[in-house]
């Protein structure tokens, strides 16, 4: 018998790789950014997942607000340096970014 | 909730986030990302995390969208530069790979009677969509289809 958590498990697996894989080969800072907002989802639910069957809610829970709070000033972060690095270079792009700094 | 639901919302939180990510319109990858933050919201919500589902709606739906939308709008690309088509079939199938390892690992080890209490038992697929009401998921789905519209025509009055 399929349960909850193996489904949410099993989709925040496929997330986390979505998200990595994303990273791995984007060329937009802005798209980085949105690959690194669905790694978050894919570990939120990890977390959340990881207590639907057990009796330690309120850890995961606490667990998931830190990890929420945490990726959203990641991601705030990133953002405003993504918006200074074009300010600055002109390009999104990384490796041109690259290319002109030297 | 039976497992239906969960399947069905993992589905849809699957291909959202697909969608966001290997879309080439960044519009389109924007709303799919804002839907993806609500479904991540909704399941959260409805097992029994109420707190933590509405703190993930307000922070990643509501702050995290508007600061992507503000610095998209700064910078004033209309196109994403995603000319790397190999990378995104071969991160599909990285995907695929590691989604059937686990599932695999995750359904061998699995005991059979194990699992919630299902306060709406479900004989058929999809069953659990007509006992919520449905005005409501019609008002719903009008207000995120005329967001949806509304942001489209936003990002396309900007391009040449």
């Amino acid at each position: 018998m399929v349960t909850d958590q193996t489904i949410f498990l099993v989709t925040s697996a496929a997330m986390v790789f979505l998200g990595l894989g994303s990273m791995a080969y984007s060329r937009n800072l802005i798209k980085t950014i949105m690959s690194f907002q669905v790694l978050v989802f894919g570990v939120n639910l990890a977390l959340f997942a990881s207590s639907l069957e057990g009796q330690y809610s309120l850890i995961s829970n606490s667990l998931v607000l830190f990890s929420i709070l945490a990726g959203a000033c990641v991601e705030a972060v990133g953002l405003a340096i993504v918006v200074s690095v074009y300010r600055k270079y002109g390009t999104l792009n990384p490796y041109e970014i690259r290319r002109l700094r030297n | 909730m039976s497992a239906d639901f969960a399947l069905f919302m993992s589905i849809v939180l699957l291909a959202t986030a697909a969608v966001s990510l290997f879309s080439k319109r960044i519009s389109v990858s924007l709303i799919t990302l804002f839907y993806s933050s609500i479904t991540l919201g909704m399941i959260f919500t409805i097992y029994n995390g109420v707190l933590v589902g509405l703190l993930h709606i307000v922070t990643f739906a509501g702050a995290v969208s508007v600061l992507l939308l503000t610095a998209i709008l700064m910078v004033g690309e209309p196109k994403l530069d995603m000319n790397a088509s190999l990378g995104a079939i071969a991160t599909l199938s990285a995907v695929i790979v590691v989604v059937a390892l686990a599932a695999y690992r995750l359904l061998g080890s699995v005991p059979t009677n194990v699992g919630p209490t299902t306060a709406y038992p479900a004989t058929a697929l999809l069953q659990f969509v007509w006992l919520f009401r449905p005005w409501d998921l019609l008002i719903l789905l009008m207000v995120f289809a005329s967001a949806t519209i509304v942001v489209v025509n936003l990002f396309s009055q900007e391009e040449p």
